[in-house]
This record gives C-alpha cells, sequence and structure tokens, in this order.
C-alpha cells in the first residue's frame, strides 16, 4: 500500500505531514489543554520585581543557564545535594516557573543546580564569588565576571544578586537560616 | 541508478550550479570558523581565566556561537547545498531557479553573518538552539521556505516518476522542519513555564530528529550506492524506516525532562518512542551496510566510503545511546552530565557531518569536472577527523558516567565532582585540535579543487 507514495509526491507529503501532526499534536497542543498545574502558579508566588527581572537579563544574557539548571528533580541525589544544613530542598513543581520567561531549566550542570540558592549565601559573598569564584572555591571552572561587578556603578551587580537571592522563594523551605537575615 | 549516463548527462549541465556550490563553500568557511570557536571554549575549562576578562569572549557567549554555527553555519548549510545538487540529478532535470536559490544563499548567509554578532554580543532569546533574536529567526524561515518553493518545484517537474527514498526524506525534512522550527521559535514566544520548556524541548529535540537526521539520511541514501557503486540492499526496507521516523521520531521530546517538573505520562510516552527508534535506525543500518557487503575493500582506499562508513557506524551508536538514556535509571545517572555532549557530538559530528563531508568530496569534483585535489589529503582529513572524534566523546562519556555517578552521592561536595573532570576536559581540549585539523585539511581540499589547484601527489582521478 505504501508503493503509491513513491510515485505520488503529494500523497507523501500529506502523509509525512499527518504523521508528523499526530505526534506534534499529542506531545504539544494536548498537555497545554489538560496540564492545569503547568500554567498555575503556587500559592505565594510572588512576581519578579523590576530589579529582579533586570537580573534575569543579565543571567540570560551572560549564559549563566549554559552551566546551571534550575530544577530540583525527583531524584533523592537532588533533594539532598540541594538541600540546607539537613533540610531536603523540595522537590521543583510546575507552578513555580509559571512567571519564566524564557524558561531556565537548563540542561548541563557544569556547576550545581540554582533552582533553591536563592538565601544560601550573602551578597558580598556573590561579589567576590562573580569577580573571580576562584577566590572563594578553589577548582572552580565558573569564569570570572569582572564587567558584571564594575559596570553601572555595581547596579548590574545588585541586579543580578537580587535574582539570583529570588530563586527557589516559591516555596519557603528555609525561613530561618538565611544569610539575608 | 544507470551511473554512467547520467553522469554523462549531468557534465553537459552548461552553466553550473551556483546555488549548491554556493552553499557548500559558506558552509566549508563556517565549518572551520565555529569549529575554532568550539576549541576556545573548550580550552576554558581547563583554564578558566583566559580570554575572561572581555564580555564577548565569555563561555555564556562562545558556546551558543560554536553550537548555532555548528548546526546553522555549517552542518545546515552544507545539507541544503547538497541537496540543491541530489534533488535535480534524481528527478532527471534542473533546479527549478537557480536565481531563487542564490537569493535563498544571500538572505541565508545575511543571518549566520549577523548572528555571530548578536551571539557575541549577548543579544539572545535565552532558549537552546533558538537563541537568535526574532528577526534573525524571521531570516531564517524565509530563506527555508524559499529553499522549500525551489526543491518542492523541481520534484514537481521531474522527469522519473519513481521517487528515490532520499527525495522521501528531504520532503519529509522540508515539511518537518518549517512546523518544527516555527513552534521552536515563534510558538514559544507565547508561553512561559513549562508549557514553554515542553515546546522548545519539542523543538530541540526535532531540530535534531527531523531535520538533521532525514537529510542525513538523504544523503546517505544518496552517496553509499554512489561511492559504493552498488544499488541499495532493499527498497521496502527504506520505506519502513522513513515511515517508522516520520511517527515516532516527534513524540519524545519530553525525555529531555525525565525527573524533572513535567508530567510523568509525558515522560512516559517520551520513554515508549524513544525505545522504539531502534525500529527506524535498524532498518536503516540494515540498508546501508547491506549496500556496502561485499564491497569492504573498497572501503579502504576511498576516503569517501570511509567518510559514509564510519557516519553510518556513529549514527547506529548514537541512536543506541538514544533510547538507553531515556531510561529513567540510565537518565538518573548521565543527564545533565558531559556524557550528552560527547552523545550529541557523535550525532552531530560523527554520523551529519560525516554524510555532508563525504557528499562534498564526492559532488564537488563532479560539479567543477575535475578530480579531486587529493584523495591523500582527505585519508589523512578522516583519519584526524575520526580519531579525534572518538577521543573526544569517549572521554566526555567516561568523564560525565564518573561524574554523575558522584552526583548520586550527595555526601560528596559539587567542587570535588568538577575537579575530577579535569582530565577529561585536557583529553576533550587536545582531540578537539585533531578535529580541527582535519577540518582545515578537508577545507584546504574542497577550495583546492574548485580552484582547480595542482595536486602534490597524483591521486587517481575519481571515475565512479
Ligand atoms: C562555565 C560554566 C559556568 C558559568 C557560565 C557560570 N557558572 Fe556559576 N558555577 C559554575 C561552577 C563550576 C560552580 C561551582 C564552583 C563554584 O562555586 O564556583 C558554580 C557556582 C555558582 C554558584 C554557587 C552555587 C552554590 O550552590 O554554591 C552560583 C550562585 C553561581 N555559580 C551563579 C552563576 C551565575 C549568576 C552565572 C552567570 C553570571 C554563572 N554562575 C555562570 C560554573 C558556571
Amino acid at each position: 500500500m505504501f508503493g503509491k507514495f513513491d510515485k505520488n509526491a503529494l500523497m507523501l507529503f500529506t502523509g509525512a505531514l499527518t504523521f508528523f501532526l499526530i505526534g506534534g499534536l499529542m506531545t504539544t497542543v494536548l498537555p497545554w489543554i489538560t496540564e492545569k498545574s503547568w500554567g498555575n502558579p503556587v500559592a505565594g508566588l510572588k512576581e519578579y520585581s523590576d530589579q529582579e527581572l533586570r537580573g534575569r537579563a543579565i543571567y540570560i544574557r551572560e549564559g549563566c543557564w549554559y552551566c546551571h539548571t534550575q530544577q530540583v528533580r525527583t531524584l533523592e541525589s537532588d533533594v539532598k545535594r540541594y538541600g540546607w544544613r539537613g533540610v531536603d530542598a523540595p522537590i521543583s513543581l510546575p507552578g513555580e516557573f509559571t512567571r519564566d520567561k524564557p524558561h531556565l531549566f537548563g540542561t548541563r550542570r557544569i556547576g550545581p543546580d540554582l533552582a533553591r540558592v536563592g538565601g544560601k549565601y550573602d551578597k558580598s559573598w556573590h561579589r567576590t564569588h562573580f569577580n573571580n569564584p576562584r577566590d572563594l572555591v578553589p577548582g572552580s571552572v565558573m569564569p570570572p565576571f569582572p564587567w558584571i561587578v564594575t559596570s553601572n556603578g555595581g547596579k548590574d551587580l545588585d541586579d543580578l544578586v537580587a535574582y539570583v537571592q529570588s530563586l527557589g522563594r516559591g516555596r519557603d523551605w528555609r525561613p530561618n537560616h538565611d544569610y539575608e537575615q | 541508478m544507470t551511473s554512467e549516463v547520467k553522469r554523462a548527462a549531468v557534465s553537459e549541465r552548461g552553466p553550473g550550479e551556483p546555488t549548491a556550490m554556493g552553499f557548500i563553500i559558506s558552509s566549508i568557511v563556517f565549518f572551520v570558523i565555529t569549529a575554532l570557536v568550539g576549541i576556545l571554549a573548550a580550552l576554558k575549562f581547563v583554564w578558566p581565566e583566559y580570554l575572561g576578562s572581555m564580555s564577548f569572549l565569555t563561555f555564556g557567549r562562545m558556546r551558543p556561537l560554536h553550537v548555532n554555527g555548528i548546526l546553522f553555519g555549517w552542518l545546515l548549510a552544507a545539507d541544503m547545498g547538497l541537496v540543491y545538487y541530489v534533488v535535480p540529478r534524481l528527478c532527471g532535470n534542473r533546479l527549478w531557479s537557480e536565481k531563487l536559490g542564490l537569493i535563498t544563499l544571500g538572505l541565508f548567509d545575511a543571518v549566520v553573518l549577523a548572528a555571530v554578532f548578536t551571539t557575541l554580543g549577548g543579544w539572545t532569546q535565552g532558549l537552546e538552539y533558538a537563541e537568535l533574536p526574532l528577526p534573525l529567526d524571521l531570516g531564517v524561515t524565509v530563506a527555508w521556505v524559499l529553499f522549500g518553493v525551489n526543491i518542492f518545484a523541481t520534484i514537481a517537474t521531474r522527469k522519473h516518476q519513481q521517487m528515490y527514498v532520499s527525495l522521501w526524506y528531504i520532503m519529509g525534512a522540508i515539511v518537518w522542519t518549517a512546523f518544527v522550527y516555527i513552534t521552536g521559535n515563534f510558538a514559544t514566544e507565547l508561553f512561559s513555564g513549562v508549557n514553554q520548556a515542553n515546546l522548545n524541548w519539542f523543538y530541540v529535540h526535532n531540530a535534531v530528529g527531523l531535520i538533521f537526521t532525514p537529510i542525513g539520511l538523504a544523503l546517505a541514501y544518496y552517496f553509499i550506492p554512489k561511492a559504493a557503486q552498488a544499488p541499495l540492499y532493499s527498497h521496502r526496507l527504506s520505506m519502513a524506516g522513513f515511515w517508522t521516523i516520520a511517527f515516532i521520531y516527534v513524540w519524545t521530546g519530553a525525555h529531555h525532562m525525565l525527573h524533572g517538573p513535567i508530567s510523568q505520562w509525558l515522560q512516559t510516552v517520551a520513554i515508549l518512542c524513544s525505545v522504539m527508534l531502534i525500529i527506524p535506525v535498524w532498518t536503516v543500518i540494515t540498508n546501508f551496510y547491506g549496500t556496502v557487503k561485499g564491497r569492504w575493500n573498497r572501503v579502504n582506499s576511498d576516503p569517501i566510503l570511509k567518510y559514509l562508513i564510519a557516519g553510518t557506524t556513529f549514527y547506529l551508536l548514537t541512536c543506541f545511546q538514544g533510547p538507553m538514556h531515556s531510561l529513567r535509571t540510565v537518565n538518573a545517572i548521565v543527564s545533565k552530565t558531559d556524557w550528552i555532549v560527547g552523545h550529541a557530538h557523535m550525532a552531530v559530528l560523527g554520523a551529519f557531518s560525516f554524510f555532508a563531508i563525504a557528499g562534498m568530496l564526492f559532488a564537488v569534483p563532479l560539479m567543477v569536472r575535475r578530480p579531486l585535489y587529493s584523495a591523500k589529503l582527505a585519508q589523512q582529513s578522516f583519519w584526524l577527523m575520526f580519531t579525534g572524534g572518538l577521543i573526544y566523546f569517549v572521554s566526555l562519556w567516561i568523564g560525565g558516567f564518573i561524574q554523575g555517578l558522584q552526583w548520586n552521592n550527595p555526601t560528596i561536595p559539587f567542587i570535588d565532582t568538577v575537579i575530577a573532570m579535569r582530565p577529561y576536559w585536557i583529553a576533550r581540549a587536545f582531540s578537539g585540535v585533531i578535529i580541527f585539523a582535519g577540518v582545515v585539511l578537508f577545507f584546504y581540499n574542497i577550495i583546492q579543487t574548485i580552484k582547480g589547484g595542482v595536486k602534490p601527489v597524483a591521486a587517481e582521478p575519481r571515475t565512479a
């Protein structure tokens, strides 16, 4: 029966497109309709402030997301590794990311996951770290970002740190052990 | 195929094929440039601070330049150039419009060139494979439509009614790509969070699966029988392979988010379909090896067949790895590590680039009606790319696997797992230099063939 397709270009075209569309629609449009949890923010999720958004833009511009993921997966190792002083990190829920555009889930962990890093370090740590990570963590391969620390009279640094500190706050999981306080 | 008769007809082709040639030349220039960027990026893992004080040379800008440059500047342009070459030959006519082809080339190159600057400048959409800003996406889309119109018009006016399997794959790729690209670069703009990520992975996965795979296979289906001077092993198998790819591939995007914040059923569907991909791969591999069967001695002397057979083997390995990675237990180890980077390089360099290189080594001499400048140089470039590639893949697999195991033990501090990667990153940078040397030799060989340079040693002319 498929023999006909190799003589008739229009049939081949239609067949190939139909096959593609079946899987395409089932995996993109269908979940968008059925998976309500993907679009509903978790309770307590705050909109990004303007400053955090500016910091996020820097994070995107500098390609931090090529080295850092933002997702605590449903794996014991993730939950423990990205936890804090014995407290497990909550698993990331779709509803924590509804305001993220573009999403920054990432694919590669050259550095650690940052989904719950907000509040882990204070600002002076970040300043030193961005200027040259090896000053704090010998053996790190994270690039130095001296221009973030110095440009715009320190405003870029403020913005980026504000964004980093906001990460993972959709679930308030370590209120009492926070470097910011 | 009645190759002798056909070749004679082809050499009467008159004013040449500027579109195919233009795309080929442009692609190999970007191959050299963006492969070099790859090495510069790899060296940052050995010396994290070198080239580190200038924002436009930071890793986060070099990486997208390398990835997009290789995928679009080199591989897609190379594939398009070879499609412009192959389709008229399979249809027994000429390209519908060389003029339209040249406009397409101009537009495509303008986009790729502009992308170098936007990428280094940090102007990005922040989505993998879709980094280019919207105006450039628009340029790519228009170029693709022009390309599609030209190719479909050529096929519609063909002299041979029967369409060889390469033509199916090319048609499939053109249609699928249009949808996949628009979803990944425009539809994503309408969504955020997990909804957007799902579309993003649909695109990333299918960019490889429904753009580079079908065009790469189309080329291999064309050039393997040519280079081996043997008929295709089985037409029936090639049909089975095509329709299974058309149906299954598209379901698998969510396997990039296994264990992540995305619905379980979608993960399971992606895993099942990933595993089923073994079927089309098996049909393709049987067909390619079957065609060369009984002619293995030629592989020794012919660099083109070497590239094709090595490409086929890497394709098999990549497509075996893919389904394995999608199994939840394996995924929990290799996901997010450099294992995946090794895997991706085997697909894009080892399989699809090798097919495109073989196609050029075969086609360019016929287009300029002159033997290849140096078969010896082609052999050397093959061995450099092959050895360098193997070192690259294997070092990252070992390193990535070890790092994955270490991550699964939360008592090991993260930085220790970074330091453990150092020897593998050094090997990777070293292998990059070897691959690059092969790329340069290949580039030189093609350019000399086009310019009609004098051969250093008498290489036997290809009459194949
Ligand atoms: C080349 C990859 C790379 C890039 C690009 C990169 N990082 Fe890192 N990052 C690392 C590595 C490796 C570590 C672990 C060692 C260390 O702490 O320096 C790290 C650690 C971190 C940490 C500490 C995490 C923790 O839990 O201890 C933060 C915060 C961070 N990076 C933020 C950023 C930001 C923001 C950017 C972009 C401006 C960025 N990184 C870019 C590789 C990278």
